[in-house]
């Protein structure tokens, strides 16, 4: 178990873009943590750490944004499972077949879609512990 | 008559076309690109290397699940563009039974299991005799146990086929009659759904480029949250 304790946005961006170099292809990122807790900084710092390219947004509307790995390199696929409800519901988004694209996975409430999540999965939890205080516990993966 | 089949309900994808006496031509990819940008260039590609011209094109046939939801999707809307542009008909095949026809000439069952995850597969049963094929049961999604405990009592060879049966063989290996595909019939083949399709073409039975639907197979967890829901709603309403 990794835990980190983060005081500002940027801060939690640094310490996922560090985490990122610990990532390895087909792993997959499960978020959990409340609107605001930090999950799309952190993914940013993610996309920074794997050099992928584009600009990371939060994928509440598309419900997945893709971001391309230099060649050779991984992608990442960041999901936002908000409006998922059902396993029909992620079936037709494709995050199946997405799981064997050898890329890594982020995934936003990812407590909608614990019943569907890989064995390995890895999971980072957000707490909110001040206003701009964050506390981060990385687990899973067989490896945290 | 000559038909133009498509296959990329997996990880692999193919394009081939096929009449009543042969297999013409045929591209399989097992590369893990991306169905989007290989499927409508091996079509191209299929018929020009055949010197085919789009005109020669009697009818498309395309596996139309289950399976992967964004391969079907690719797919049957490269089928129905293709289909739609030249005003031909189309035949849906399932994926399953297209699997089947892989092992068309052996004698014993083909079990035809694709990777629904979480142990389940996605399952048809097929009796292969005497060069033909008969069904045995509807597409299902099954768990892999279950399926083990149906072929237990089984007396004739029984042949895994699609890409679970490396999950299913793995589980199943103390079934002595229970045995693999061949490596280069283990995949999806679009030359096997081009024949499974043929004699629906040949009996007028096609549906056109508007009416060409996949079929999703829901797996039974998602048929139980969707039960769930239902008494959810009908709760809330009372």
């Amino acid at each position: 178990m990794l835990t980190f304790d983060s005081h500002s946005p940027e801060q939690t961006e640094e310490i996922a873009k560090e985490f990122a170099k610990k990532l390895l292809p087909g792993d997959v990122v499960a978020f959990t943590g409340g609107m605001g807790a930090g999950k799309t900084a952190f993914t940013r710092g993610l996309a920074e750490g794997l050099q992928v390219s584009g600009e990371v947004a939060s994928p509440t509307f598309a419900l997945v944004n893709e971001y391309p790995g230099r060649p050779g390199r991984p992608s990442l696929y960041h999901f936002d499972m908000y409006r998922i409800t059902s396993s029909d519901d992620l079936y037709t988004t494709g995050f199946f077949d997405y799981l064997d694209e050898g890329g890594i996975l982020a995934v936003e409430w990812s407590e909608n879609i614990a019943n569907d999540l890989p064995d390995n999965t890895i999971t980072v939890d957000i707490a909110v512990t001040g206003e701009n205080d964050r506390h981060i516990t990385i687990k899973g993966g067989g490896r945290f | 008559m000559n038909i133009l089949a498509i296959d990329s309900s997996a990880k692999a994808a193919s394009a081939a076309i096929v009449c009543e006496k042969a297999v013409l031509a045929e591209f399989n990819l097992n590369v893990k690109l991306t169905h989007s940008q290989t499927l409508m260039p091996m079509c191209k590609q299929v018929l020009a290397c055949a010197e085919f011209d789009w005109e020669d094109i009697d009818g498309i046939a395309v596996s139309k699940g289950p399976g992967s939801f964004t391969g079907l999707r690719i797919g049957v809307a490269a089928a129905k563009g293709i289909a739609f542009a030249r005003s031909l008909p189309c035949v849906g095949v399932s994926t399953l039974r297209a699997l089947a026809y892989n092992l068309l000439g052996f004698e014993g069952v083909a079990c035809a299991v694709m990777d629904a995850r979480r142990g389940q597969v996605y399952n048809g049963m097929f009796s292969l005799h005497g060069g033909n094929l008969t069904r045995l049961c509807s597409d299902r999604a099954i768990s892999v146990a279950e399926l083990k405990q149906e072929l237990s009592p089984m007396k004739v060879p029984v042949f895994l086929v699609g890409d679970g049966a490396d999950l299913c063989y793995h589980e199943m290996q103390d079934l002595s009659f229970v045995r693999q595909a061949p490596v280069h019939s283990v995949n999806a083949r679009a030359a096997s759904v081009g024949l499974a399709a043929l004699p629906a073409f040949i009996t007028g039975q096609t549906v056109s480029a508007k009416e060409l639907m996949p079929t999703y197979l829901r797996l039974p967890q998602a048929e139980r949250e969707r039960l769930e829901r239902q008494q959810q709603e009908h709760k809330d309403n009372a």
